[in-house]
């Protein structure tokens, strides 16, 4: 089965030109040959894009199909156009959960990903002894069950017998009560996503730093650099394209944010908050489809999140390609 | 070598990743086939269901009972709702009754049980309380398992340390109404500086709520929540128990709530029936430290389940003789003496076995009659689609300001645009 066309060690000359190379004496006839190798590559992305198509835009087409009717899963369905959007406008709840999904959107990106610049930094610089072992220690969090992780955190955030509170308690501040107000609810939700996503985001970096030549480093420090310096001016832009790749998948992955209110609640698991203080837009869609029974409007949500990732993935994209140009 | 990639071979390879796929798609809907001899049953987490299964295979060895305790009961109702839409159904599920008229309203998705002969065994059970499951076409949808009936569940150690009374009846007594219930309250928590009840919310609201000749619909179906006196009454004691600083602020089901209760944060619980066993299973320690009272303004009724078969059951024929024998008012007694939960069959009210029932836990309280009790003389009122979220938005506003200091003054009417917004209307 070893031919030239598999996948393997890159070949040195360019990707297009062994074709004619290749279409050379040993085929059965250069025609059906060519033919052979142009439907091939097909084929090996096919499973991806099959199941593309059965998991991600079939279900997908049928939200926007659902999001028209008035949508009983087990009863009846009456078409209905454009009523769900224009309740879903009105709908103050939406708009809550929408400013919700934002502020702890920015609440665990932004400082998370501060954080894992400086540490990656001080990975790849300082000489740890066991740094194999800390590298490895900072995936801990994102291998652990999301689930398992917010009982825990919800258990240190609680308001009469959380672990929190007890160390607030000895400075004489609080009790707070993380569940009941908006920006104690939204500083623990982010606080259990950036503390997933942490580590990931640190290896990422540090991945990426270790690809920059140390020599680089070493030029800089003999022109009279300091480690400030070197940080700003060599670290940060070679850094660029990864940055953007972080801020890109978080933002996609903060708009969905909905294991971490839904189990952080566990009084008001729909709503995260008796009156909707942490609940995010995924949560809304899942309390008005799954409690309310309610698939057309819930299905609207979802069209409403799918649009607004599409803005701001399209925000990334222009601010991503002016960096790149202005490099 | 090549020729292995001539377009011959390829084109099967794509073919042969549909078909797997296609396969996947379709592997949803295989049923686990009707042999007569198992099924597949439903239920919730925590009322140890597991218990009566075992008793029920132990009967009829040729039988296996497949049991999934889906979760809490409002879990249980959406795995059943996906399950539904989806196709693959369980043979026997477990529907709470808050949960149930969404499931009556539809009644194609499940067995009428009136062909198992349902409408000759109608008269076993309290006439409004199997009522709740019977369809506008006249179809029995569900059978019940148990009711709720209402107590106060308190602690008589804390209570003597208070001063105050401890035996059942001199409890009972002290609190004939809800505000009563409240005076004795601000006595306890002037005593001790201990918050006297978990939560406003469930402990007064949905008791009092319960106890109503009319809840959120009128008799012929139309919403009247928001006019009702009687509900604005029960939302207004929640207020006052919150304004007299009596309650320690815990929701019922959460950590803190069984952190409190383990450490003796609150007295008093307001127990339906099956929170007997919530109280055992989260405080076990407290064992001998509890008993049960009546509570202030008579009889009520909160929550009770039924069994139901959906249309597509494999097994239907199976499920409905595990009802039968389960679920007569026999079964119901020992099931009541096995576990707590009150039967619906009131022709086994006055057993013997019944009305002797004691429970240790609870200091040796009569529960049989205590809960029977608060059940005869009940007036029944209508649930609707709705009522669950409805309630839930009152319960909602009145947690609001007990935890999150919301204005007690605006509560009334932010529950009602909650509700507006929640049911569309």
């Amino acid at each position: 089965m070893r031919t030239r066309t598999l996948p393997g060690p890159r070949p040195s000359a360019p990707p297009t030109a062994p074709k004619g190379a290749a279409a050379g004496a040993d085929g059965p006839g250069p025609v059906r040959h060519r033919l052979a190798e142009r439907i091939a590559p097909y084929s090996y992305i096919a499973p991806f894009f099959l199941l593309f198509a059965v998991f991600g835009l079939f279900p997908l087409l049928f939200t926007f199909y659902i999001a028209l009717f008035d949508w009983n899963p087990i009863g009846d369905r009456t078409f209905i156009g454009f009523d769900n959007f224009t309740r879903l406008w009105d709908d103050g709840r939406f708009w809550n959960a929408t400013r919700n999904t934002l502020s702890i959107w920015f609440l665990s990106t932004v400082p998370q990903l501060l954080a894992a610049l400086l540490l990656a930094h001080l990975l790849n610089h300082v000489r740890l002894r066991f740094a194999g072992f800390f590298r490895m220690t900072m995936l801990v969090p994102y291998i652990t069950s999301v689930a398992a992780t917010t009982i825990v955190f919800a258990q240190m955030f609680d308001r009469d017998y959380g672990l929190l509170n007890w160390l607030l308690g000895l400075v004489g501040v609080g009790p707070i009560n993380f569940l009941q107000s908006t920006g104690a609810s939204h500083v623990m939700i982010a606080t259990m996503v950036a503390w997933r996503w942490f580590g990931y985001t640190t290896l990422l970096y540090l991945a990426s730093l270790q690809a920059i030549p140390r020599e680089t480093y070493e030029a800089a420090a003999v022109d009279g650099a300091g480690g400030l310096k070197q940080f700003w001016h060599i670290t940060i832009p070679s850094l660029r394209p990864i940055i953007i790749f972080t801020v890109v998948t978080s933002t996609i992955g903060g708009l969905q944010i909905f294991t971490e209110p839904l189990l952080a609640g566990r009084a008001t698991p729909l709503t995260c908050g008796p009156t909707r203080e942490c609940q995010t837009l995924t949560l809304f869609l899942y309390e008005q489809g799954f409690g309310g029974y309610e698939f057309g409007y819930a299905a609207a949500i979802g069209v409403a999140l799918f649009a607004m990732i599409v803005v701001i993935a399209l925000i990334n994209y222009l601010l991503s390609t002016r960096i790149r140009s202005e490099r | 070598m090549i020729k292995s990639f001539s377009s011959r071979r390829v084109t099967p390879v794509i073919l042969a990743t549909a078909l797997g796929l296609a396969a996947v798609g379709c592997g949803g809907n295989s049923s686990s086939g009707g042999d007569g001899n198992s099924f597949e049953f439903w239920s919730f987490s925590g009322i140890n269901q597991k218990a009566a299964v075992e008793k029920y295979e132990a009967a009829n060895p040729d039988i296996t009972v497949k049991l999934t305790e889906v979760g809490t009961t409002q879990e249980t109702a959406q795995a059943l709702t996906t399950a539904l839409a989806g196709g693959k159904v369980p043979d026997l599920v477990l529907i709470q009754g808050d949960d149930l008229p969404r499931f009556v309203e539809q009644p194609q998705n499940f067995h009428d049980l009136r062909e198992f002969g349902a409408d000759e065994r109608k008269d076993d059970y309290l006439d409004w309380v199997i009522n709740q499951s019977v369809a506008r076409d006249g179809s029995i949808i569900g059978i019940p398992t148990d009711v709720g009936g209402m107590a106060v569940a308190y602690r008589t150690d804390l209570f003597a340390e208070a001063g105050l009374p401890t035996d059942r009846d001199e409890v009972g007594a002290l609190w004939p109404t809800w505000e009563d219930f409240i005076e004795v309250g601000r006595q306890y928590t002037d005593a001790t500086g201990n918050a006297f009840i978990d939560n406003a919310p469930t402990s007064v609201f949905y008791q009092a709520v319960n106890q109503v000749s009319q809840k959120y619909h009128d008799a012929d179906g139309e919403l009247i929540h928001d006019t009702n006196q009687e509900v604005r009454d029960a939302f207004d004691l929640a207020l006052d128990a919150i304004a007299a600083d009596i309650s320690a602020g815990q929701a019922s089901f959460t950590e803190g709530w069984s952190a409190g209760m383990q450490q003796g944060a609150y007295a008093v619980v307001a127990a339906p029936s099956w929170m007997l066993n919530s109280i055992r299973s989260n405080a076990p320690d407290t064992e001998g430290n509890w008993d049960v009272a009546t509570i202030p303004g008579g009889a009520g009724n909160w929550g009770g389940s039924y069994l139901a078969i959906p249309a597509k059951a494999a097994n239907p024929e199976a499920a409905w003789a595990y009802i039968s024998e389960m679920q007569s008012p026999q079964g119901q007694l020992e099931h009541f003496l096995d576990s707590g939960a009150l039967p619906t069959t009131p022709e086994v009210y006055d057993d013997e076995d019944l009305t002797a029932s004691t429970d240790p836990f609870f200091s040796d309280a009569p529960i049989g009659t205590i809960y029977t009790d608060s059940l005869l003389g009940l007036e029944p009122f209508l649930i609707g689609p709705d009522s669950a979220t409805i309630g839930n938005e009152f319960l909602n506003a009145l947690t609001a300001v007990e935890q999150g200091g919301a204005d007690p003054d605006e509560a009334w009417d932010t529950a009602l645009a909650n509700i507006r917004t929640a049911i569309g209307q």
